[in-house]
């Protein structure tokens, strides 16, 4: 082996060091193309929603006053599922949605911070007082998931949750108002 | 310093050794070789989890936005 000269080092580990910056930006590109192709082939983007209401009020009147909350389905079939997350409950306590459609879950809260996630789906979002909170997605297997609250919000934390009953077309019936509801099981 | 006080350049442990330039330079040669594997390795481990998380876990739990 022949001993180099010092420039030479110096050259060689400029040379490993910009391989190495490379590589590493390789990598970066890599995962920035995996979520900008996912976001823009799939629909799968953080959710994103910067919608004022007054939590002092909203269960008096408008969209989450009580007669309104719980599933809804428009003309074109699209599920939208409005939720009061408050201490230590979610009203309702039993959501009904349809599998493989689309579904928009909007929440609110009166009290404090609360978050929600549905187990085995990407759905999981925070519900901060005086915002509402919206998801859009789409349920692909049917069954009961469960939805707890996932941020700390107080001594009865633990006992808040929901179920999510995720229905097939033949289950999903909407009423003649265009509501549905849990099946009893 | 008094006389009774020994110097450090006494001591062989506080003394730098003989270098063998040639010796620093074969082991400069392979060490850095090495380093670039071994980092390799644990970074196309990283890669190789994430990306069986996001395939196999993330994009089955369906669509969101």
């Amino acid at each position: 082996m022949t001993e180099l000269h010092p420039e030479m080092h110096e050259r060689r580990i400029l040379g490993t060091e910009l391989s190495w910056a490379f590589g590493v930006g390789v990598l970066i590109a890599l995962s920035l193309g995996i979520i900008v192709v996912t976001a823009l082939t799939m629909g799968i983007n953080p959710p994103s929603n910067v919608e004022r209401i007054d939590p002092k009020t909203l269960h008096l009147s408008g969209e989450f006053a009580e007669q309104n909350l719980g599933t809804s389905v428009g003309p074109d079939g699209h599920a939208t599922v409005r939720i009061i997350a408050t201490q230590f409950m979610f009203v309702p306590r039993c959501i009904a949605v349809p599998r493989g459609r689309g579904v928009t879950l909007r929440l609110a809260t009166p009290d404090v911070i609360h978050g929600i996630l549905i187990t085995g789906t990407n759905v999981n979002t925070m519900v901060v007082p005086g915002y509402v909170a919206q998801v859009h997605t789409e349920f692909t297997r049917d069954g009961d998931l469960l939805m707890p609250c996932h941020e700390y919000c107080g001594i009865g934390h633990s006992e808040m949750w929901a179920t999510v009953q995720v229905m097939t077309d033949n289950q999903f019936k909407p009423g003649a108002d265009g509501r549905v509801s849990c099946a009893q099981r | 310093m008094h006389s009774d006080q020994p110097s450090a350049a006494d001591d062989p442990a506080e003394v730098a050794d003989d270098v063998d330039e040639a010796a620093l330079a074969r082991v400069m040669h392979t060490v850095p070789l090495g380093a670039a594997v071994l980092a390799g390795s644990m970074v196309a481990l990283v890669v190789i989890g994430y990306l069986l998380i996001y395939l196999l876990i993330f994009i089955p739990r369906g669509t969101i936005g």
